[in-house]
């Protein structure tokens, strides 16, 4: 009685079964898609076109938009012929006809021609631009983009670390006088720190933003690169002065030997470090 | 006899035979300076490209023309300042700028003209209405001038910022260009 109870139970599981996965089985056979990209005659995208995709034979038309990089995509297709339209506002249509086999995403890009052009409208290609020089490229673009943002950074911070740095500067004048308290050196001392950590942060977004091949600096920026070398040399030298100018001053001492050039070299590093800044602020 | 009264006949006509036949008339894009302007509380600046090149074809009296001018061939005089204008106007993605207008033929031989601009530029299209331009007509060159009153905000761009104060939104590019004329058809297409 049980094992018949059984397989009634096995027999109604295999008859459900293809039930159960009824949608994934479909989904398996209508699994094709398209997609592609339009664009004009120029080869700038065109958003918001209609993309009408009709089964040749079942006459069954599903329809997509193209999104703000010209990109379409309809899935789920059964496989066959289709007819593809492409309609957009100020183009005149255009159709294509493609073959989708089973389970093969097909990629179908389009091009449209403006409305009521004249047929002699002269084209791009006409004005014999070489290829590398109208050809559009993503990867060249997000290389310039991260060159931007890193060196966005390396502005704001170079601007945030003129406070303290000019700080320091002035802290300077008390912390190395005659009658100088430990306080005057501490203060002088932990301003020159923050003026360091926030001075290399800067300059590794400037170091490391992404270089562009070909491209030799002129202008302005080449001063302001120029100038880097007097300051980050400054910047390195300025603090291990400092620190040996500190320890003879706790220790009762006048500052002596190279460490009495701290103050100089502290004072041509602050003045190359704004000669940088105004070198691409202001036009000389 | 009758064949010599022909022949003077279409001897006579010839010279409006080509217009008859609809023959396209070119003009070919010579010379060109494209200046950009740019404004910022600390300084003005502006970006120069003679690397435009352009075409016309005149078809029933309309003539069409096209010009293009790579983005990254603007010269500032500074090489940062060029590559992030390029980075802003997404020039490397999108590195043509394009400008395409309608004219009647006629209108070539004016003095001064409003052409209705179409402008690809960072991927948008604009289209500046009547915008004023200067001919003047030497043999068979014309040359024009102009500025386009062109805007950061009109092709999505956002502004370029210095000292984090952005440049201003307008940014009129200012045109000058010589145009040679190529009657008939099978003129050269490229410079």
């Amino acid at each position: 009685m049980i094992s018949k109870l059984v397989k009634l139970i096995l027999w109604m599981i295999m008859c459900a079964l293809p039930l159960a996965f009824a949608d994934t089985l479909r989904a398996q056979v209508a699994g094709s898609t398209i997609s592609g990209t339009i664009t004009d005659a120029s080869g700038t995208v065109v958003q918001l076109a209609t993309i009408k995709v009709k089964n040749t034979v079942t006459g069954q038309t599903i329809q997509a938009q193209s999104d703000s990089k010209g990109n379409y995509g309809v899935q789920n297709l059964v496989p066959g012929d289709y007819e593809v339209s492409v309609s957009a506002a100020g183009f005149t249509p255009k159709t294509a006809k493609i073959t989708l086999s089973q389970g093969v995403g097909q990629i179908l890009n389009m091009s449209l021609s403006k409305l009521g052009v004249n047929p002699n409208e002269p084209s791009l290609s006409d004005l014999g631009f070489p290829p590398s020089e109208t050809k559009g490229s993503v990867q060249e673009q997000a290389r310039l983009d991260k060159r931007s943002h890193m060196l966005k950074i390396h502005q704001r911070l170079g601007l945030i670390t003129t406070a303290p740095l000019v700080a320091t500067v002035i802290t300077g004048t008390f912390a190395g006088g005659r009658s100088t308290s430990s306080t005057d050196r501490n203060v002088h001392m932990a301003l020159g720190s923050v003026t360091a950590g926030l001075y290399f942060t800067s300059a590794t977004y400037a170091i490391f933003a992404p270089k562009i091949p070909g491209i030799q600096a002129r202008g302005p920026i080449r001063l302001h690169k120029t100038l880097a070398w007097i300051h980050g040399a400054g910047m390195i030298l300025s603090p291990a002065l400092g620190a040996m100018a500190y320890e003879q001053r706790s220790r009762g001492e006048r500052i002596h030997g190279i460490a009495g050039a701290h103050s100089a070299v502290g004072i041509v590093t602050a003045a190359a470090y704004g000669a940088a800044i105004l070198s691409v602020s202001v036009k000389f | 006899m009758k064949v010599r009264a022909l022949a003077v006949f279409l001897a006579g006509f010839s010279p409006a035979l080509p217009l008859l036949a609809g023959a396209d008339n070119q003009w070919i894009l010579e010379q060109s300076t494209l200046t950009w302007h740019a404004s910022h509380p600390l300084h003005q600046s502006e970006g120069v490209s003679h690397a435009a090149r352009g075409k016309g074809v005149c078809h029933a009296g309309q003539c069409e023309f096209l010009i293009a001018v790579p983005v990254k061939s603007f010269d500032s005089g500074d090489t940062n300042r060029d590559l992030h204008m390029i980075q802003a106007a997404r020039g490397a993605e999108f590195p043509m700028a394009v400008v395409r207008t309608r004219l009647p033929e006629d209108a070539l031989s004016s003095t001064s003209i409003h052409a209705d601009l179409e402008i690809q530029f960072a991927g948008q299209t604009v289209q500046y209405k009547q915008v004023p331009l200067h001919l003047s007509m030497q043999g068979k060159e014309v040359r024009l001038s102009g500025s386009i009153p062109a805007t950061l905000s009109d092709f999505k761009i956002e502004p370029p910022t210095l000292l984090m104060i952005p440049v201003k939104n307008e940014i009129p590019i200012h045109v000058e260009m010589t145009w040679q004329e190529n009657s008939g058809t099978g003129a050269s297409t490229s410079k």
